[in-house]
């Protein structure tokens, strides 16, 4: 007989409920497993399927911005059909229409960026691909040509702009504007304010720097748009210049240029006698025209007595003093004075003339298709070396009356111009000072008015008085441009952008790689 | 006799839990310092440097996060392995669970995402983490609560059992009991011994509110013969451990159920993780 409780583990609880006599095995979590398995499953087993089979609309990680949008309904429109990442030559294909021949996307091409230096464009050990800096898959409205500065400063040590970011060149070189002109500002935006009858000063300073369609820059500056309302009027002469005769040193006249058979003088043919007054051993131009090819002939007349060779430097209207990377429109210059005189030959009846000018005209064809060759390597010793060394078989005299006879050639001039070595300082008529870096005037005319930065030239007070402000003041030397400080006032972190491209590209413009398509088209390379 | 100078508490003498509470706080406001700095440096994106190494380091703590599950069902093995004791893997567990939110945040830059992938696994990152805090909470407060409100103990395995056995139990009393008794109990009392009952009132009252319905049973009480008394008492208590199984039955349900709000969906998770790394690194 069995004793009470016997074969019970016992009892618990005021009710005495009854202890298990056996362990109690745990609920499975297995259905719990086997349902995330399924899920998990079921979730893989769909994007592999939407990946492989369907376009992969679904694993995609976010919509392509709005600039490739018509590209998102196939992965394989960039990422080829078997997948991997999207190289360069995709890219190209749309952006360069050629495939990268050129290589302008290439790292080393950004070099060209503002400098249209194709020397400098050599294949780098830095190469990334595209979509390195252009992250797409972040939404339709993302700006993939917002590229982070962390992608800069792989290179360019130089933090944030309101950090490192170095002075601008022309304030940390202390660099002088080399417009070639004198040219005081307040003096001219207190006569062109008077002339108008305007009252805010800023006014007269558009009445030069007339604004690109863009509203970015400012077109270059042009002697009839700007200067020829109040400059060159009908009483600008000359002074008396002495008329060559022989050893004697002097001017030629229409009728000696005509008789030398100068070339480029069919301008003398269609020339007004009665701007010539001749007294006795002495001629007057006058009235004078801007770029008056008298002038002009007459002074490189002069200059090739300066100097036995003027090289290529002959063929330019101004001195060659360029910007290095202006060395190309140096040569165009100097190509269009050699074919303008071509043309000229061209009505020559002599058969052996018309021979030759088609060996020259080939030549220069040659020499254009050069030109217009972006890594054709240019040699500017052939503008520089020439003005370097004057006649040694002149004296100091007679280089000293050369001198002066062309001071007084061009004393109407050099109102304006600056005059050295019997040539016309070049004017740098284009108004884009800096050249890593790209200023939209629009964007910030709204917030700032032209003289709250441009304030290095007292404009405003200068054109206040009647006196002219001295030249170490106010002349077309002093670069009246603001330095960064100035534009750290506004580009902070909690006010205006102040990313490197803000200010920076890293690819050549658009019109530059319009240019090398321009390039492709004509065969070359 | 000298007086016993106090200790001065350090970092060893804390509550283990806070010991992680602290490190959770510590690195957290680490990631953040890193990633203000990071924005001083320029934009965080999930595609540019900084956003892939929050992104790789995020995908390493969600790894290690899950390795916790894969220890609970390998016990043999992790225990052969000396792959570490329970007390130690919970807490990385959730350290490294709440960290991977925050460095997934960090990795899209603290913006939304774009992509249903990418969607996929930003909700699916907050749904995990946020059920397993609430399971943390849970494992916290209903044993407390179990132990502390109720007067027995049960096995929730037994629950069907035990509520069984009262029921019979129950039914037997009023079966011996007079027809006012009788019929009170088939009214008013047999539905709640049927069965196992879940009631949200057990989250906040333990008792379940059975106080209200015995006072009936004391009003009909004073009505009865002493021996009639005696049979109702019973019942009584019968009714009372009932509530308290229901309260067991309830509060231990809800620490079962919590994991399926957790454990399917992280696993979908790693699914997804799985399909953004290979498309990451593939494309």
């Amino acid at each position: 007989m069995k004793k009470k409780g016997q074969g019970q583990k016992g009892t618990f609880g005021e009710l005495e409920l009854p202890v298990s006599r056996r362990y109690l095995f745990p609920a499975s979590r297995r259905p719990m497993l086997l349902l995330g398995a399924l899920l998990g499953g079921a979730v893989l087993a769909f994007l592999l399927v939407d990946l492989f089979a369907a376009g992969g609309r679904f694993v995609s990680n976010g919509p392509l911005s709005s600039n490739h949008a018509a590209f998102g309904s196939d992965c394989g429109n960039c990422h080829f059909a078997a997948g991997r990442t999207v190289s360069n030559d995709k890219c190209s294909v749309c952006h360069e229409k050629f495939g990268d021949r050129l290589g302008v996307f290439t790292f080393a091409a950004h070099y060209l960026y503002r400098s249209d230096d194709f020397r400098r464009v050599v294949p780098s050990d830095r190469e990334r691909p595209c979509f390195a800096c252009h992250t797409e898959h972040e939404g339709r409205a993302a700006q993939i040509t917002r590229v982070p500065d962390g992608e800069c400063l792989r290179c360019h040590d130089f933090g944030s702009f309101n950090d490192r970011h170095p002075e601008f060149d022309f304030v940390a070189e202390a660099l002088p504007d080399d417009a070639g002109l004198r040219f005081p500002h307040a003096h001219h935006v207190r006569e062109v304010g008077k002339r108008e009858g305007l009252e805010d000063v800023e006014r007269a300073c558009l009445y030069c720097h007339n604004a690109e369609p863009d509203g970015k820059g400012f077109a270059p500056l042009d002697f009839d748009r700007h200067c020829d309302a109040c400059h060159l009027g009908a009483t600008v002469a000359t002074p008396a210049l002495p008329i060559r005769q022989d050893d004697r040193l002097g001017v030629e006249t229409v009728a000696a240029i005509l008789d030398r058979g100068a070339p480029g003088s069919r301008w003398a043919l269609f020339s007004n006698p009665r701007e010539f007054r001749i007294r006795g051993d002495s001629l007057v131009k006058g009235p004078l025209h801007h770029r008056d090819p008298w002038i002009e002939e007459n002074l490189r007349t002069l200059r090739r007595r300066l100097f036995t060779d003027a090289g290529l430097a002959d063929l330019l209207a101004a001195s060659p003093d360029a910007p290095a990377d202006d060395l190309r429109r140096l040569y165009e210059e100097a190509v269009a004075t050699l074919e303008a005189q071509v043309l000229e030959l061209r009505g020559s009846p002599d058969a052996d003339v018309q021979a030759e000018l088609e060996r020259i005209e080939s030549a220069l064809e040659g020499l254009r298709r050069r030109l217009d060759d972006p890594y054709a390597a240019l040699d500017e010793t052939r503008f520089m070396l020439a003005l370097d060394q004057r006649n040694p078989e002149l004296t100091d005299e007679e280089a000293a009356a050369i001198d002066s006879l062309a001071a007084d050639l061009t004393a109407p001039c050099r109102q304006c111009h600056l005059v050295a070595d019997a040539t016309i300082a070049r004017v740098q008529t284009g108004q884009r000072v800096l050249r890593r870096a790209e200023f939209d005037h629009r964007a910030h005319i709204l917030q700032r008015r032209c003289l709250d930065c441009h304030r290095r030239i007292p404009i405003a007070e200068g054109a206040a008085t009647a006196e002219k402000l001295a030249p170490e003041v106010d002349s077309a030397a002093i670069q009246n441009l603001p330095g960064i400080e100035t534009c750290r006032e506004c580009h902070t972190p909690a006010l205006a952008s102040q990313t490197c491209v803000t200010c920076h590209y890293f690819h050549p413009n658009k019109s530059h790689r319009s240019e090398l398509l321009l390039y492709l088209d004509r065969g070359a390379g | 006799m000298p007086m016993p100078t106090p200790k001065s508490p350090s970092l060893s003498t804390l509550p283990r839990i806070n010991r992680w509470l602290l490190a959770l706080v510590a690195a957290t406001v680490l990631c953040l310092a890193v990633f203000a700095a990071n924005n001083l440096l320029g934009d965080v994106r999930s595609g540019n440097a900084w956003g892939l190494s929050y992104g790789a380091a995020a995908a390493i703590l969600v790894l290690i996060s899950a390795a916790y599950g894969v220890r609970r069902r390998t016990m043999r093995l992790a225990t052969r392995l000396g792959a570490g004791s329970a007390r130690v893997w919970l807490p990385v567990h959730t350290l490294t669970g709440a960290l991977f939110l925050l460095l997934v945040l960090m990795h899209s830059g603290f913006r939304l995402p774009e992509g249903w992938v990418t969607w996929g696994l930003w909700l699916l990152s907050f749904w995990t983490v946020a059920s397993g805090l609430l399971g943390l909470a849970l494992q916290r407060w209903i044993p407390r609560r179990l132990t502390s409100a109720l007067t027995m103990e049960v096995h929730y395995d037994r629950i069907a059992e035990l509520v069984e056995e009262t029921r019979s139990r129950a039914e037997a009393v009023a079966g011996d009991c007079g027809e006012t008794v009788r019929g009170f109990y088939e009214r008013r009392l047999a539905r709640g011994f049927g069965q196992p009952r879940w009631r949200w009132r057990f989250f906040l009252d333990a008792g379940g509110g059975v106080q209200n319905r015995l006072r009936e049973l004391d009003f009909l009480a004073r009505r009865l013969a002493p021996e009639e008394r005696g049979r109702l008492e019973e019942l009584r208590r019968l009714r009372v451990s009932k509530s308290e199984i229901d309260a067991h039955y309830t509060l231990q349900r809800a620490l079962r159920l919590w994991l399926y709000l957790h454990l399917p969906a992280s696993m979908v998770l790693l699914a997804l993780l799985a399909v953004h790394l290979f498309t990451v690194f593939y494309y």
